[in-house]
């Protein structure tokens, strides 16, 4: 038997047995972290409950919220065609076909904004674009969106305007919720999963 | 950022040159390695002549763990990589009708080309015979339509249907061929003992 | 390597696993480049396709297997990359043939035992059974046996299998044709 033939299937083995013991792999390209400080203090990466109330109510095909709340705040209270995917599982499989959809802006949420904010940084990382989180959080739409207040008398007229939308969008809210039982809310989720363009979507 | 052509960073008719010059780089090994003549080929099958199991099985291994290293570095999309679908049963036919056809004619296609290349008749005669073939199936497929895509199975991998990862899969391949290499070397000597010639040209 | 041995008594192949890691890096590079490996029998199919396109074309858009090999473009069913890959195929082999001195005059070659006909009848018997069984298995040694199993088809593996063991079962039958 020939040395070289000898020498050449241990390479082999030792090619493919290094194959096994290789740690695994990461599947993105990790943004470096100039870009990520840029990004973050970006204010663009946040939206309003304003804007997102807005988007609700005109049922902007574009909007996909993401609730990252776990599934049991989640159950108990959501906005409209919110899916849930909580932060702890945010990269799991079963989630991965809702992240970077093509043309849909995801709109990170939770109570506040410390879960969304982590859920955002998590998304950069794995180089999804058109990510944004509600500034604020469910507080914040409960304080504006659900039980607005009256700006003091000596507000501009755009804070009134602003006042006369949140009281509009307080009765398609909390008037939705009443007229329909919250569980219908819930089968009404209609998420595109990837690769489906949102032309098919028809929200009116 | 492979594969090249699939992904756009190739095209056009550059297409049809590659594909020439990958083909002419296959007819080359294949001739070279000595498939031009069906006594080589089928002398896997009687144990005088091993070529064609030491060629495929070193082009399968090497083929295999460098896709995987290129996965893993990130060369290659292996999404993107075509993955032979399978159909369990048509397969399994398929396989059988090849295997025979193998053992009768002596060539396959590929190797039936490059004897054509330098002047065999019988390589002719096998690839005027693969066109009947294909010829008699195609105007027979209306009666086992339904056959022909039953069992479909999908883009689906070997460590798939196994449940172990590819990696493991292509670990037991590389044994499995340097096992192989090993006992075809010592059959071939045992085999080649009882005869004046076992290669041909 | 063994040249000189290989010149006087012989003839001139290179090494199988050298071929085989050449063939390899080949198949390897044709995955990178266009994300499918090689194959030798779609050619021949494209051929067939063409010419009853050519005869009968009312005939070839009738049959559904025909059909699905017929561009909707109205281009020919053999502007394609397989055909391409053929022709390289047959221009390698010719290639290879002429550097080792093997590109000679039409013969035929067959085993002493067996007359130049019936080897040639074998070969159109083969021929015609692998017709058959490639399309049935999606492809013939390159394209199914060889590619499909080195992309970890588990379909690619099957056809393997069963060719090589198929052969084995059946050598003892068809050892006249070659020992």
């Amino acid at each position: 038997m020939n040395k070289n033939y000898l020498f050449l299937a241990i390479l082999m083995i030792i090619l493919a047995g290094g194959l096994l013991i290789l740690p695994e792999r990461t599947n993105y390209t990790q943004i470096n972290p100039e870009d990520l400080l840029w990004d973050i203090i970006q204010p663009s990466r946040y939206v309003t409950t304003d804007q997102v109330a807005k988007m609700l109510i005109e049922q902007d095909p574009t909007l996909e919220l993401i609730d990252v709340r776990c599934a049991k705040e989640y159950n108990k209270f959501a906005l409209p065609n919110a899916i849930n995917i909580p932060l702890d599982s945010i990269l799991s499989p079963n989630y991965s076909d809702y992240l970077g959809i093509e043309d849909m802006n995801a709109v990170f949420y939770c109570n506040d904004d410390i879960l969304a904010d982590q859920a955002w940084v998590i998304a950069k990382r794995m180089n999804i674009s058109r990510i944004y989180i509600m500034k604020g959080g469910l507080n914040c739409w409960i304080k504006t969106i659900i039980q607005p207040t009256p700006p003091p008398e000596t507000a501009s007229g755009d804070e009134f305007d602003q006042y006369d939308f949140r009281k509009g969008a307080s009765m398609y809210f909390t008037g939705a919720s009443i007229s329909a039982p919250k569980s219908d809310s819930k089968s009404q989720v209609t998420i595109k999963r990837k690769k489906k363009t949102t032309a098919t979507a028809g929200g009116c | 950022m492979g594969p090249l052509i699939p992904q756009g960073i190739i095209t056009g008719q550059w297409d049809f040159v590659i594909a020439l010059l990958i083909g002419t780089a296959f007819g080359f090994i294949l001739e070279s390695s000595g498939f031009s003549s069906s006594r080589n080929i089928a002398g896997v099958f009687y144990g005088y002549n091993f070529v064609v199991l030491r060629v495929f099985f070193t082009a399968m291994i090497v083929a295999m763990v460098g896709l995987l290293y290129f996965n893993y570095l990130g060369w290659i999309e292996m999404d993107m990589v075509f993955v032979l679908p399978t159909y369990l049963a048509p397969m399994i036919l398929g396989g059988f009708i090849m295997g025979l056809g193998f053992v009768i004619g002596g060539f396959c296609p590929g190797t039936s080309y490059t004897a054509c290349a330098i002047g065999k008749l019988d390589g002719f005669a096998f690839l005027g015979g693969f066109i009947i073939g294909v010829f008699i199936f195609a105007e027979a497929f209306p009666l086992f339509e339904n056959f022909y895509y039953s069992g479909y199975m999908g883009n689906i991998t070997i460590g798939e249907v196994f449940n172990i990862s590819n990696e493991l899969v292509t670990f037991i391949f590389v044994i499995v061929a340097i096992v192989a290499f090993y006992v075809t070397w010592l059959i071939e000597k045992k085999v080649r003992k009882n005869r004046t010639e076992s290669k041909f040209e | 390597m063994k040249k000189n041995s290989n010149i006087t008594k012989g003839p001139r192949y290179i090494n199988p696993y050298f071929g085989g890691i050449l063939l390899g890096l080949l198949l390897l590079a044709t995955f990178y480049i266009a994300g499918r490996g090689l194959s030798a029998s779609g050619a021949a199919k494209l051929s067939v396709v063409t010419i009853i396109d050519k005869i009968a074309p009312a005939h070839a858009e009738g049959n559904a297997y025909y059909d699905k090999f017929i561009p909707t473009d109205d281009s020919s069913p053999l502007f394609n990359w397989l055909i391409f890959g053929a022709i390289g195929t047959f221009f390698g082999g010719m290639l290879s043939g002429g550097i080792y001195g093997r590109l000679k005059k039409l013969r035929i070659e067959h085993s002493p035992n067996i007359t130049g006909k019936t080897r040639m009848i074998a070969a159109v018997v083969g021929g015609m059974l692998f017709g058959i069984g490639s399309q049935f298995g999606r492809g013939c040694s390159s394209g199914a046996a060889l590619s499909g199993t080195a992309s970890l088809s588990f379909g690619g593996l099957l056809v393997m299998a069963l060719m090589f063991g198929i052969g084995y079962v059946f050598a003892y039958f068809f050892r006249k044709l070659w020992i």
